[in-house]
C-alpha cells in the first residue's frame, strides 16, 4: 500500500461540520483526507444552480448560528465567507394585514402597539428573558459535556463549572432557566404575550425542524436554540451568506485546502474499518481503501453505527441506544426560482421586513394543528412557512429583476400514511405535488398571482433529504433536540464526548452536542477532543522511546 | 416574632381534603391549635367531590409519613388488595394484570409480559431514586444553597444523589436520559404498541392534559409508580376520606363544614386569621391553603403580592381534563371470557397507545373527544339506592370549556361517546343504563372549588414541579405573604392522594413558628 492512502486523520462526509473539524486537525499539523458522496461539498449547507441562472440554498438557508469563535478560529472571511445581515420579517394575515418584526428595538416597539399596545411591556419582558437564558447557554455550546454518571477528573471541573455558574445564576434565576428548559414554546410565550399573531410570529423558531408542536413540552428550548444566533457580533441576528450558504462550505473547504488538506468526492464511505477495537480506515463505494488511525464520521450517529460499521464491533448496549435515539424527519422544502419580485398587498411598498423571513401562521392553534396533521402521517394542509427571498439583498442568488425564494415546510413526514400503512414510498409524483399545491396555495393567499412568478420549483421531502445529503429520515439536526437528547445524552448517553466504543472513532455532526443548525459547533468540539486524544498519544510514545 | 407562651398558636387550614387534614393533623401533633374550614358537606376533596360522592377510584401511593402524621396505619385505612387490571383489547383478546401474572384472559400467556415486567421494575428502581425529594419542601437552587438552611437541602440532594449512586452505571445514565422524555417513546422503545403498553402510558396521562409523547410524561410516570399497587377503600373513597377526618380530629384538630372561607385577614403585611362567608373571623397566625395557588391569591387579595407573583400565578396551567362518569346499570354487564372478574377490577378503555394519543388532540381545541380512553370501575350495588350495578369511568382528555360550551347535547355527546366505546366490548351495555351522570372538569370545579376541575390542581408537568411548583420563588410552601402557606396538591410534590403536600407544608409553617411550638 501506498504512502498516499495513508493519513493521519479521515473525515467521513463533507458537510459544515465535517469540514469544520477537518480545518482544526489540518491546522494542527495532521494530514486530512475528506471523503464526500456527492459531487460537491457541503452536505446541507450548499449552493446549487437547479435552474439556470438561479442559485438554490436548496437546504440550510440562513445564517444564524455560525459560531463566531469558529469564523474567527478559521479566518472564514478571508476565505471568503460574507453574511450579509437581514433585519426583520413578518407574519402576514388572512385578512390583509400583518405582523413585522423588526431587529430595530424602536420599530419593533412600534409595530406591537400598532397591533396589542398591552403586548409592548410583555415583550420587553420576553426578550429579556430570552436573552438572559441565551448568555447562559452560549458558552456551553462550544465545550464538551461533563459525564455526570461515571466523572473523570476533568468531568469533574466541568460540572463544578456548571455548578458555579448555576450558582451565578441565583435561585429565581436557576428556578426560570429550568422553566425555559421544559416548558412548551407556546406556554411560555402565553406568559408574556397576549395578542395571538404576535404569539405565533415568534414561536416558529419553537418548532422548525423538529417533531414537536408549539405546545409541547421543550420547545420553548428549540426556540432558543434559534435566538443564539450571531452575525458580526449582532446577538440575536440573522443573515445570508453571499451567495448562497454553499458560501459557508466554500470558505471552510478553501480553509482547509490552504492547511493542506486532501478531498476526495463523488464516492461515500461504504464502510469503516476496524480491527481489534480501533479504527484502521475506510473502504469507499467505488472499492478505494484509506487508512488512518482517527475517523471522524460527519454522518449521524445512527447512519455511523447501523450503516457504515459492523455490528461485531460495538457492544449491544450502544447498538441498542442508537437504535432509539429519535431522529424523526418533519420539515420539507421548496426552493422556488421567480420571475419577478412576488407581491404582497398588506405590505407597504418596498418595506425592508420583506428581505427577511415570511410567514403565514396566525395563531398557535394553527400551528399546532399543523403538527397534528404530522403525527398521524400527513403532511399539514395548513403548513408553517419561512419564506425568504435572498436575491433582494444578495445579487448573485438570481438575474437582474428575478428572484429566489427558499420555502421552509414544516410538517411533512418521512413516511407519509396511505391506507392505514406508513413507507416512505408514499412520496411519489403525486404526493409531492400535492405536499407542493398546498404550500403554494396557502403562498398564493397572502400573496395573490405568486404562482404565475414560478419559473421552477424544486420540491424537497423528507426522503429527498436523506437520500441526497444523507440525513437519516431527512432530520435536519441529526436527530431531535428533545432534552433526553441534548447534553451529555447526545447522542447516546456516556459518549457525549464525540468519542464512540470504537477507538480512533468520533462523531463530528450535529447528532453530538450541541445539535443541528449550521453552528459548526459540533465539529469543533469534536476536533479539540480528537487533538487532545492525539496530544496524549504523541506523549505516550515519546515516554516510550525514551524508556 | 413575639408568642404569648400561655397561649398555643393558632392555624387555620382551608379545604378538608386528604391534604388539608394531613396538614392539620401534622400542626396538631406539634401542639398548634387547628381549624380546618371546608365549604363542602363531608371531608374528602378530590377524593368525594367535597362530600357529594366520589371523583377517583383506588388508593395507590398515599403516603406512610403522612399517614404517620395522622397516626394511621395502613391497616387502619380498610384497603382491599391490589386490584387487578383488564385491560380492553381492540381484538378482543383482553389482558389481565394480577400482580406479576399477565395473562389473556383465556389464561392463555402474554408473550410480552417479561418485557413489560421488567420496564416496571425499571421504573420502580428509578422511581425509588426520586422519592426522597417527595417528602420535603424542593431544593433551593443555585446561591441560595450555600447558606445554613440551604444545607438540609444539600442533605436532601445527597440522599436523592446516593440512591443514584446505588443504581449500577448504565442504570444511572438510564435514568439521567429518560427522566425528562416521553412515556409513548418509552414505553414503545421496549413493548409492541397494544393495550399492555398503553397501560402503562395512560400512568403517566391520568388527569393530566399533556399527550403521550409530550417530553416530561416520564417525570409523572415515575411519581406514580413511587407508591405501592393500586387499592380499593372498603365503603369507597367516602369512608377512606371519613377516617382519616376522624384520625385528624383524634390529633385534636376542629373540623367545621358549610364554612366558606371568605377571606384572609392581612395586618401589617402579615395574616392575622380567616375570614367566613358568615362574616365570622377566625383570629389565627397562620393560614393553610389547599385550594389552589390562584383561588388562594384571591382570598388574600393580589395587592399583597408583587406583579411577578401575580403573573406567574396566573399563568399557571390547571385547565382540568378528566371527567367522570356514572351509569346506574340494571344487571352486570358481562364480557366474554372475564366473567366473575369484572367486579372491582381496574378496566382500562385505552387499546393502544396510538389511540391514547388519537383521543388527546380533539382537547386542545376545545373539542369533546370522539373516541375517549377512560378508566373503569363496575361494583354491583347492593341492590338498594344504588341499584342492581354501578359502572364509574373517568374519562380523559374532556375539555374544561368547550367550544360549543358544556350544553346538555355536548354532555349526552361524551356520555354516549363513552358508553358506545365501552359497549363494544359489553354487548347490551347502553340497554342497561337506567341513570346517567356526569362531572365535567367545570362540574368538578364547581364541587371542589379546584382550579379548572384540575385532578392536580394544576398541571403536573416539568415546567410546573418541583421547584417551580406551583411558580417559581414560592416552591417550598411560604407564599410571599408571611403567614400564608400553600399546602394542597399544587404544591410540590403535587396531586393524587399522597398527603404529601400537606404534611410537608404543615413542617414547614411549623418550623417557621419556631420555639412557640410546644411538641
Amino acid at each position: 500500500m501506498s504512502r498516499s492512502d495513508h493519513f493521519d486523520a479521515i473525515v467521513a462526509g463533507g458537510g459544515h461540520n465535517g469540514l469544520t473539524a477537518a480545518c482544526y486537525m489540518a491546522r494542527a499539523g495532521m494530514r486530512v483526507l475528506v471523503v464526500e458522496k456527492n459531487d460537491w461539498l457541503g452536505g446541507a449547507a450548499v449552493s446549487r444552480e437547479l435552474h439556470a441562472g438561479w442559485t438554490y440554498s436548496n437546504c440550510s438557508y440562513v445564517c444564524s448560528l455560525l459560531r463566531p469563535e469558529v469564523v474567527r478560529d478559521l479566518d472564514l472571511p478571508q476565505h471568503g465567507l460574507q453574511v450579509i445581515p437581514y433585519t426583520g420579517g413578518a407574519t402576514f394575515t388572512r385578512d390583509g394585514d400583518y405582523f413585522a418584526y423588526h431587529s430595530d428595538h424602536r420599530a419593533l416597539e412600534r409595530e406591537i402597539a400598532r397591533l396589542s399596545p398591552r403586548d409592548v411591556e410583555g415583550y420587553e419582558r420576553f426578550s429579556i428573558a430570552v436573552m438572559r437564558q441565551c448568555r447562559f447557554i452560549r458558552p456551553l455550546l462550544l465545550r464538551t459535556p461533563p459525564d455526570p454518571v461515571a466523572p473523570r477528573p476533568r468531568d469533574v471541573a466541568e460540572l463544578v463549572y456548571l455548578l458555579r455558574r448555576f450558582h451565578d445564576l441565583g435561585p429565581r434565576e436557576t428556578g426560570e432557566a429550568m422553566r425555559f428548559w421544559t416548558a412548551s414554546v407556546g406556554d411560555y410565550l402565553d406568559g408574556f404575550i397576549e395578542n395571538p399573531l404576535i404569539k405565533a410570529h415568534l414561536a416558529g423558531s419553537g418548532i422548525i425542524g423538529t417533531g414537536l408542536g408549539v405546545y409541547s413540552p421543550g420547545t420553548a428550548y428549540v426556540l432558543l436554540h434559534h435566538y443564539m444566533g450571531d452575525v458580526d457580533g449582532a446577538v440575536g441576528a440573522w443573515g445570508f451568506a453571499r451567495g448562497g450558504m454553499g458560501a459557508v462550505s466554500g470558505a471552510l473547504a478553501r480553509a482547509f485546502r490552504a492547511a493542506g488538506g486532501e478531498v476526495v468526492t463523488c464516492s461515500g464511505v461504504e464502510r469503516i474499518l476496524v480491527e481489534n477495537g480501533r479504527v484502521t480506515g475506510v473502504a469507499l463505494a467505488n472499492g478505494d481503501t484509506y487508512r488512518a488511525p482517527v475517523v471522524a464520521s460527519g454522518m449521524d450517529v445512527k447512519r455511523t453505527f447501523l450503516g457504515h460499521v459492523e455490528a461485531q464491533h460495538l457492544p449491544d448496549d450502544f447498538l441498542k441506544a442508537v437504535r432509539r435515539f429519535k431522529i424523526r424527519g418533519s420539515s420539507g422544502k421548496i426552493n422556488i426560482a421567480l420571475d419577478a419580485m412576488p407581491r404582497f398587498p398588506a405590505a407597504p411598498e418596498d418595506a425592508s421586513f420583506l428581505s427577511g423571513d415570511l410567514h403565514v401562521s396566525e395563531s398557535l392553534a394553527e400551528l399546532e394543528r399543523a403538527y397534528d396533521d404530522w403525527s398521524v402521517g400527513r403532511w399539514s394542509a395548513e403548513p408553517y412557512v419561512d419564506m425568504l427571498i435572498p436575491s433582494r439583498i444578495d445579487p448573485t442568488m438570481a438575474p437582474p429583476g428575478k428572484h429566489m425564494m427558499t420555502v421552509f415546510v414544516q410538517y411533512a413526514p418521512y413516511d407519509p400514511e396511505r391506507d392505514g400503512r406508513r413507507d416512505p414510498a408514499h412520496w411519489d409524483e403525486a404526493a409531492r405535488t400535492a405536499f407542493a399545491d398546498a404550500v403554494l396555495d396557502r403562498i398564493e393567499r397572502v400573496s395573490p398571482g405568486f404562482r404565475d412568478l414560478v419559473l421552477h420549483a424544486e420540491v424537497r421531502t423528507p426522503v429527498d433529504l436523506e437520500r441526497e445529503v444523507g440525513l437519516t429520515e431527512g432530520n435536519i439536526f441529526q436527530g431531535e433536540l428533545t432534552f433526553d437528547q441534548l447534553l451529555f445524552n447526545r447522542p447516546v448517553p456516556g459518549y457525549a464526548d464525540y468519542r464512540t466504543p470504537v477507538k480512533g472513532l468520533y462523531l463530528v455532526g450535529s447528532s453530538a452536542h450541541p445539535g443541528g443548525g449550521v453552528m459548526a459547533a459540533p465539529g469543533a468540539n469534536a476536533a479539540r477532543e480528537i487533538l487532545r486524544d492525539a496530544r496524549r498519544l504523541d506523549r505516550t510514545e515519546r515516554a516510550f522511546r525514551a524508556a | 416574632m413575639a408568642f404569648d407562651h400561655n397561649r398555643r398558636p393558632r392555624a387555620v387550614v382551608i379545604g378538608a381534603g386528604v391534604n388539608g387534614l394531613a396538614a392539620a393533623a401534622t400542626l396538631a401533633a406539634r401542639g398548634v391549635d387547628v381549624t380546618v374550614v371546608e365549604r363542602g358537606r363531608g371531608p374528602g376533596g378530590m377524593m368525594t367531590g367535597a362530600g357529594q360522592g366520589e371523583l377517583g377510584h383506588f388508593v395507590w401511593n398515599l403516603h406512610p409519613a403522612a399517614l404517620a402524621e395522622l397516626g394511621l396505619g395502613a391497616a387502619d385505612l380498610g384497603l382491599g388488595a391490589e386490584v387487578a387490571t383488564v385491560l380492553l383489547a381492540a381484538d378482543g383478546r383482553h389482558v389481565v394484570i394480577e400482580g406479576e401474572a399477565i395473562s389473556f384472559a383465556d389464561g392463555t400467556p402474554h408473550p410480552d409480559a417479561a418485557a413489560y415486567r421488567a420496564l416496571r421494575a425499571r421504573l420502580a428502581r428509578f422511581a425509588a431514586v426520586l422519592a426522597p425529594l417527595a417528602t420535603a419542601a424542593p431544593p433551593r437552587l443555585g446561591s441560595g444553597m450555600l447558606n445554613r438552611a440551604g444545607l438540609s437541602d444539600l442533605a436532601q440532594l445527597a440522599r436523592t444523589g446516593l440512591g443514584l449512586r446505588r443504581l449500577p452505571r448504565d442504570a444511572r445514565r438510564e435514568f439521567l436520559r429518560v427522566l425528562l422524555s416521553n412515556a409513548a417513546d418509552l414505553v414503545r422503545d421496549e413493548l409492541p404498541d397494544g393495550p399492555l403498553a398503553a397501560s402503562l402510558v395512560f400512568d403517566a396521562i391520568l388527569g393530566g392534559r399533556a399527550a403521550p409523547g409530550a417530553p416530561g410524561t416520564v417525570l409523572a410516570l415515575l411519581w406514580r409508580h413511587a407508591g405501592g399497587g393500586r387499592r380499593r377503600p372498603a365503603g369507597g373513597m367516602a369512608a377512606l376520606a371519613r377516617r382519616i377526618a376522624g384520625a385528624a380530629e383524634a390529633r385534636g384538630v376542629t373540623i367545621r363544614y358549610d364554612a366558606t372561607a371568605a377571606g384572609i385577614e392581612v395586618e401589617g403585611d402579615r395574616v392575622r386569621g380567616l375570614r367566613l362567608g358568615s362574616g365570622e373571623v377566625i383570629a389565627a397566625e397562620m393560614v393553610l391553603s389547599s385550594l389552589g395557588a390562584m383561588p388562594t391569591l384571591r382570598l388574600a387579595g393580589p395587592a399583597h403580592f408583587d406583579a411577578e407573583a401575580c403573573r406567574r400565578i396566573r399563568g399557571l396551567r390547571c385547565e382540568g381534563t378528566t371527567a367522570r362518569l356514572d351509569l346506574r346499570l340494571a344487571e352486570m354487564p358481562r364480557i366474554e371470557g372475564l366473567d366473575g372478574r369484572l367486579a372491582g377490577a381496574r378496566l382500562l378503555l385505552a387499546p393502544s397507545v396510538a389511540a391514547i394519543e388519537a383521543a388527546c388532540r380533539p382537547v386542545k381545541y376545545g373539542a369533546i373527544p370522539a373516541s375517549p380512553v377512560a378508566e373503569v370501575l363496575i361494583e354491583p350495588g347492593d341492590g338498594g339506592a344504588e341499584g342492581p350495578a354501578h359502572l364509574s369511568a373517568l374519562v380523559q382528555h374532556v375539555p374544561y370549556a368547550p367550544e360549543c360550551g358544556w350544553t346538555e347535547a355536548a354532555r349526552e355527546a361524551l356520555a354516549a361517546a363513552v358508553i358506545g366505546a365501552l359497549g363494544t366490548h359489553m354487548p347490551g351495555l347502553p340497554g342497561l343504563v337506567t341513570e346517567s351522570r356526569l362531572a365535567t372538569p367545570r362540574d368538578i370545579e364547581t364541587m371542589t372549588g379546584a382550579p379548572g376541575g384540575h385532578w392536580h390542581h394544576a398541571e403536573l408537568a416539568a415546567d410546573q414541579m418541583l421547584t417551580l411548583r406551583p411558580v417559581n420563588g414560592m416552591a417550598r410552601y411560604a407564599s410571599s405573604l408571611p403567614g400564608l402557606w400553600f399546602c394542597g396538591a399544587g404544591a410540590h410534590p403535587g396531586g393524587d392522594i399522597t398527603g404529601l403536600p400537606g404534611r410537608n407544608a404543615a413542617l414547614a409553617a411549623a418550623a417557621d413558628l419556631g420555639q412557640g411550638v410546644t411538641r
